[in-house]
Order: structure tokens, then sequence, then C-alpha cells
């Protein structure tokens, strides 16, 4: 160490500071940085819990909102703070109470999806505060702009002690039990598949919190499962999906053509493998039916009147179960617009670009080009049936082939990869954010799914394509969708 | 005088001699047909390197040397394979692999390559060392199933850079429709970097234009000799678009050769078919022609090739041209061509002009009669 200080000081040109100046510095030092610790974290706690403050607020008990925070105490610390230092914290009343279960924006890392309600300004007080405090706010008996007194976390008056508010809102607090319990009773007898009563104890807890998209969503699928059927649905099985009530297999009266309900949910849609699916974004869908195989040439007759495929004949055998094609976007729209007259209730469509691509991935995330052959009619499997490996394959050899032959995805659906390429609704265009894109002016239209003619790289269902709305060439067919009815609350008795 | 720099000039001393020429007999007729008047041509992006100018092709990324290799083989060594399919003996592969390798060398960085004649494999290991700086090019040469094709040409040569449909007569069909959708579909997935058509028939290059999306590149003929040069509907339409255009037969599939009274003992046109300009019928050579090539000879040590090839450069919508190279000393003459003042004079424009007007304005009357099938079919030329 004098080495040391000797040879500082051989440098700097300076006296070598006395020990006990040294001594002093480090001392003081200490006692500062230790005290300044002590003002913000209590001691006997690692200062990366909480502020010494929230500690002493609630004396030697351990908070523990951040548990009952769950995942939102993640990224939402100063929020849940904010929360648990309030009386919405005793209350049970949580973040999904106001904001609503947010399941996909929980499991969304990167932030792309947003809570599922974000109420902000006036409607606070209508549409979050009221379903409690029913008779205004406890002091003052108003019933509007709550945040102008308080914070729009923590409720309460921090300054005051949780208890002495909580005894305020007794009565708010009983009505959130009583909610609870007549939930819970609820969900009993749906698993018991009670419908009726279930729906009676969905109403009450529905009259308890006005609004609750629980109770409400609850009291629909009891509803749905009472009247399960839409109008121009022949129900087929006894299957129904549990998100929403809605039997899972039907077909359309009078055409024969299978559909399925394609269940609510998020995924990651595109890839980064191919120019025009990039980037990967995160897109949520909502329930839809989807047709289980393209639309055939039988139906398509049927409905039109006329033939316009390509592959018919006595070459062809099998023609009325092969997709129909050489349909432009406007035929498939012509189709479609009759079928909404022929049909009761109407409401089909062409599926959108995002819809297509969730059915066709079916929950996978990675292309698997072996499972695509299995799947696909593709040249690659063409070929393989006709066993000319070695010669140039033309594309006279090749065909469509009778829907539903290959192997249906893991959702069941057939034909999604290969056979025709299928027409969307959507104009083609970037995936870039919809303020940055500028508005499409171009005629074409997105065509997803390979065609016979293409290879099984072709299959990977991110990749895009796209037409002038007005050709119609053999590889192109079309699968109808529709709509689910509307599950907001007041489809309700 | 100022030289013109750009298109507009040059059209300025077109319509200036027009005005200004006494004497000529056609002159009404020319006047009252449209001429090539791109009002106002995109900007072509262009830079030089080691003596060889690159241009832009079209919108797309690729910059092409202004010179190309193209896809033609030597006749004299061809081998029968079958209908539609010959490839080079060893003597002839060899040759034209040191050609290639010559041009590569020299700054050529596109080759045309044709499957049928053999030439996939031999290209492939040409350019496999250099392939960062090589753009290949490729055709649909049979009715095969484009998305094999493109994917056994990808595992051939890494990726495809250019690639295109032959369009023959009239006007876009539903085959080609459907062809195109899947030039399209590879586009999409990457394997190919600039997709186009190569056709020699007016009509079909304007339907293409008006009926293929994602079309990047024409390649078509394109020679200051003929009289269906001008492509009057085509090229302002083209330009305007900002399509890449690419000029084959640019000496008038070897025509040009036979006429040029210093090519080089050995030059010849890649088949014998097509020459126009015999030397035992050089007595029944237009006036104009004739007259023709005794201006653009009088630049010292310049060819009548050099001169035609330098024609073509010097039109800033042409990224590239594609002459027959079957000699050595044709890739170096047509190498010094790019090397020359690219800017053509006045008065080699004017007389360049007159003539093709001339030729235009007189119809099939300006070839000799034994001739003129030539240019009723010129199309299948």
């Amino acid at each position: 160490m004098p080495e040391m200080v000797a040879k500082f000081s051989r440098i700097t040109h300076h006296r070598p500071p006395r020990p006990w100046k040294v001594a002093l510095v480090l001392f003081l030092l200490l006692t500062l940085a230790g005290n300044l610790c002590d003002t913000f974290h209590d001691h006997r706690h690692p200062f990366w819990t909480w502020p010494s403050s929230a500690v002493a607020e609630y004396g030697d008990e351990e908070p523990t909102f951040f548990q009952a925070a769950g995942p939102c105490a993640r990224c939402h610390v100063v929020s849940v703070v904010e929360w648990g230092i309030s009386g919405h914290f005793h209350a049970q009343t949580n973040c999904q109470s106001c904001h609503g279960s947010s399941d996909d924006h929980i499991a969304n890392e990167r932030n792309e999806i947003k809570p599922d309600c974000i109420v902000r300004g006036e409607a606070i007080a209508r549409q979050l505060c009221s379903r409690c405090h029913v008779a205004g706010c406890p002091s003052t008996q108003r019933t509007q702009s709550c945040q102008t007194c308080h914070h729009v976390h923590a409720l309460l008056d921090p300054t005051k002690r949780p208890a002495t508010a909580l005894r305020e809102n007794q009565e708010q607090v009983a009505r959130l039990h009583a909610y609870h319990r007549q939930m819970a009773e609820a969900k009993t007898h749906f698993a018991r598949k009670q419908w009726t009563r279930a729906k009676v104890f969905f109403q009450r807890a529905l009259e308890l919190m006005p609004g609750d998209r629980s109770a409400s969503a609850g009291a629909l699928a009891c509803q749905r499962r009472l009247h399960p059927m839409l109008a121009g649905f022949d129900s087929v099985g006894e299957a129904y999906d549990q998100a929403t009530g809605l039997p899972q297999d039907v077909t359309i009266e009078g055409l024969d053509l299978p559909m399925r309900l394609v269940p609510p949910g998020s995924y990651e849609m595109g890839s980064e493998a191919w120019p025009d699916s990039q980037p990967v974004h995160t897109v949520r869908v909502r329930a839809f039916f989807l047709g289980r195989t393209e639309v055939t040439q039988n139906q398509w007759q049927a409905v039109m009147g006329s033939n316009p495929a390509a592959h018919q004949g006595e070459a062809y055998p099998d023609a009325a179960s092969m997709p129909v094609e050489r349909v432009s976007w406007h035929d498939a729209l012509a189709f479609i617009e009759r079928l909404n007259h022929r049909v009761a209730g109407g409401g089909f469509r062409l599926p959108r670009e995002t819809e297509w691509e969730y059915a066709c991935r079916a929950g996978s995330t990675q292309f698997d080009p072996s499972e695509a052959l299995a799947q696909a009619w593709c040249s690659t499997s063409t070929r393989q049936k006709d066993a000319t490996p070695d010669a140039v394959v033309t594309l006279e050899v090749l065909s469509t082939r009778p829907v539903a032959l290959r192997r249906s995805n893991a959702w069941g659906f057939f034909d999604m990869q290969g056979n025709v390429a299928e027409w969307c609704t959507d104009h083609w265009r970037a995936y870039v954010s919809p303020s940055i894109a500028p508005k499409s002016t171009t005629t074409l239209r997105v065509l997803r799914g390979g065609s016979y003619a293409d290879t099984v790289r072709a299959m990977d269902p991110a990749l895009r394509h796209a037409a002038r709305s007005q050709h119609r060439l053999r590889f192109y067919g079309l699968r109808l969708a529709r709509d689910v009815p509307n599950l907001e609350p007041r489809d309700l008795d | 005088m100022h030289e013109p720099n750009n298109l507009v000039d040059q059209l300025r001393s077109r319509r200036q001699f027009l005005r200004d020429a006494a004497g000529l007999a056609v002159a009404g007729a020319v006047s009252t047909m449209p001429d090539v008047a791109p009002a106002a041509p995109p900007p072509v992006r262009t830079f030089r390197r080691g003596g060889m100018l690159y241009r832009q092709l079209g919108r797309s990324d690729l910059f092409v040397s202004a010179l190309s290799f193209g896809s033609h083989t030597d006749p004299a060594f061809r081998v029968h394979q079958g209908p539609g399919i010959s490839t080079l003996n060893p003597k002839g592969q060899a040759l034209r692999d040191r050609h290639i390798a010559k041009a590569l060398d020299r700054g050529v960085n596109m080759v045309d390559v044709y499957d049928r004649a053999g030439q996939w494999k031999p290209i492939a290991e040409t350019v496999r060392s250099r392939r960062d700086r090589v753009l290949v090019s490729l055709c649909r040469e049979f009715s095969q199933v484009i998305g094999d094709h493109v994917e056994h040409a990808a595992r051939r040569f890494g990726h495809v850079d250019l690639y295109r449909l032959a369009i023959n007569d009239g006007p876009v069909t539903e085959p080609t429709l459907e062809a195109w959708d899947a030039v399209q579909r590879a586009r999409r997935m990457g394997d190919l970097r600039a997709t186009g058509i190569a056709s020699h028939c007016e009509e079909a290059m304007l339907s293409a234009l008006d009926k293929l999306e994602g079309l990047d590149f024409i390649m078509f003929p394109y020679n200051f000799i003929h009289a269906r040069a001008d492509y009057s509907r085509f090229l302002p339409k083209a330009i305007e678009r900002g399509i890449g255009l690419i000029a084959i037969k640019p000496l008038a599939a070897g025509s040009i050769v036979q006429l040029d009274p210093l090519a080089q003992h050995g030059s010849k046109p890649e088949d014998p078919q097509v020459r126009l300009y015999k030397r035992a019928n050089r007595s029944l050579l237009p006036a104009v022609v004739q007259k023709l090539t005794e201006h653009l000879d009088r630049v010292p040590d310049e060819s009548l090739c050099q001169a035609a090839l330098r024609f073509v450069y010097a039109r800033p919508f042409i990224t590239s041209a594609m002459p027959g190279m079957f000699q050595e000393h044709e890739v170096d003459d047509n190498i010094a061509a790019i090397q020359r003042h690219l800017v053509l004079t006045p008065d080699e424009h004017a007389v360049l002009d007159h003539a093709r007007h001339l030729c235009r304005a007189q119809g099939p009357r300006w070839l000799p009669p034994h001739y003129r099938w030539l240019d009723r079919c010129w199309r299948h030329a």
C-alpha cells in the first residue's frame, strides 16, 4: 500500500494523502450511503422489494398485492402499487375486474395487443365506478368525474388507512361478494350442463355487476346451448365450443357444404422466410365459421347453374367433387351473393387473410414440409403419383383432385394448402402499420394456399400471393366463411 | 453545338433534321407517323466501373452491364440431342466457356442460360466462384411447371436473378397468365429477383404491359437498321412505366456482321437463314443503308458492328444489349464499343433517323424482293 501511494504521488505530482484523512472520508461515505438507503428502503428487507414507506403503511404485515396482481405485476409495477394501497385490493377488485381477462395482452410479450378494456375520461365513472358505487361517491354522492378527486388506480385517498376507507364501502363490498357467489353457482351449474339454472345465476350476477363481461358471456353461452342453431345451418354432432356456445360442426342447408367453427384467439402472423410475409406480427381473430373443404364444382353448379372449371368432362370422372376453379374474385363474390339470397340468415363471405392463415396454421408455429406434403395436393405429391420424377413435368399432366382426400390439418380443415389457391377478401398490401401503409389502389386481391401446380415449399401457410381480381385461372378457387352472431350482451333475452 | 446527352436532345435533333432536310420525298409521310417521344423519361441510374457501363434494370434493384452474354451457341459445334435440344461438343463448349469467362473478367455481369442448349451445368460451374457478381438469366423453355423449373434452377445456380417467359404473337392469353402467375409466386418466395418477358411482337409486348403485374423487364429485338425498331406504341409506354429494356439482336441477328467491311475474318451470324446483306448482293442494298454504312465507318477504327452497338448503348432506356459472340475478338470489339463515346453526334443521329424513317415509310419496298419476307416475319427472325 505505501508503495502504491508513492507511485500515485509520482504520477500525479501530488503529496500522498494523510492516512487519517483517507479513513475519515471512507467513514463519511459509508455512513451517508447507509442513511440514504434507509430513507427509501426498510433495512429488514432487500432493497428491491418495497419502498419502506409502503412497509410502514402495512406495519409488520407482508404486502401481498404483487402476488395478488399476478402477471400484471411483471410490467405495471407502479399501477399495481397504486392499486395495492387502495381499498380495491381488499375488496378483491383486481385488474381483470376493470380491464377484462386480457389473456391475449398477457400472452403477448411484445405488447402489441392492448388489454380487453381500457376506459378513459368521463366514461370511467359511467362504466367502471358505477358498477359497485351505484349510489355514487360515499363522501360526496357524486356520480361523475370520479378522477377529479381520485387517482385512477389508487382511488381512495392514499393518506387514509385502507381499512377506514373500506368501512365506508361495506355495501359495495357485500355486493361484490354476492356477485362472486352468484358466479360460482353459475359456473357450477354450467359445468353440470344445467344451462337454464346456470343462465339464471349468470343473469343475477349481471344484475349485481351491470356490464360485467364474464357474466354476460356466460349468460350468452347458456343461451346458445339452449338454442344452439343458427339460421341456414344444419347441426352435425354434439360438440359445442366452450367460448361461444356454438356448435362446432354444421352444414349449409341444401348445399351439403360442411363448415367448422374456428375458435377465437391470437397468433403470430407472417414469416421471416418470405419477403412479402414480413414482419411477423400478432393478430387477434374472432370466432368464425369456415368451410372444411373448398367449394366444389358440384356446389358451384348448384348455386350458379354453370361450371367454369377447366378440369371437367370425361377425362375427370370425379370432377363433381373436385374444387371449382377458373373463378375470379368477382365470380366468387357473385357466388356468395346468390348463396346469401338462397340460404336463410345469409352472412357468407370470403375469409379474411388473417382468418385464413389462422385456420391453416391450426395452432402450429413452424412450417413442416413433410406434414404439408401429407395434407396438400401440390406438384410434388401429384408427381409422386404419376411416378415420373425424371421427366419434365408439364402443367397438362397435373390437375386438381377431389376435395378431402388428403389428411386434414389439426383443426379438421381439408386442402387448406394445395389443390386450388383460395381468394381472400383483402386487397394486397404490405404488412406494415396501417398508419404508415398507403391505401391500396391496386386491383390485386390476396390469394392464399398454394395450388396443385406449386411446389411443396409454396404450401407454407405464411406465404402470400395476389392476383388481379378479374383473372380467372385454373389455379384459383374459393372457400366459404361466415361470421358468428354478435357476442355482445344486447343479444341476451 | 452541344452534344445531346439525353433523349430529349436526341429528339430535338431529330425533329430539327426532319424540319431542315430538303428533297426528302417521304418527309410528309414520316411527319405523320407517331414518334418515339417519351415526354419525361425517368432518370436511369448508371455507373461505370472498370471500363464497363452498368444501368439499373427498370425499377428492380439489379444493375446490369450494358453488354450481356446471350444464350446463343455456335452452330458449328452443335450436337443435336432431340427435338429442340442441341448441346455443344467438348471443343465448342470449351471455347464458349473461355469467352464467357473473358467477358465476365471484362465486366459483363449478366449471362443468359438455356437448358436445352446444355448450358446450365457449364455456366453454373463458370459463375460459381463469382456468383454474387453475376446475374443469371433464365427462360421457361418448355411448357414445364414453373415452380419445379425455378426450384431446379435455384438448386443449380443458388438463386435465379432474371426469369422470363417467351411470348409469341398476339396479346397475352390465359396460358401465359397462368405461367406468369407461377412466376410471380416464385418471385414472392424469393427465388427470382426480376421477372419479365421476351417477345418479338409489339402487340404482345403492349398486351403484357397491360396485363402482367410485376413486370420488371422486356427482352425485345432492337437495332438501328430495321424499320420496326421504332416501336412507336410500345416504347413510350414501357419507358413511362419504368420497365427495364434489354435489346436482343442488336446486330440484327448477325446481318450487320455480314454487312461490316471491317468485320474480322471468322465473324458470322448465328443463323445463316437470317442473313440480310450478302456481299454478293451488296449492289441490291438500298442506297440509304449504304450511305449510312459509309457515314458510320468514318469514325477511325470503328467497325459497323461497334457503331450499331453504340447506337443501342446510346439509348438510356435500353439497359443492356445482348449480341451474339462466338469469337474472342467479338467480345473485345463489343466491349470496346462501350469505351467509346456513347452519345452519338448530331450528324450520326440525323443519318440514322433518316435511314430508319425512310425504311419505315417505304414499307416492305425497301428490301430486295427476295428478302421482303423478313419484314413481314421479322418477329420470327
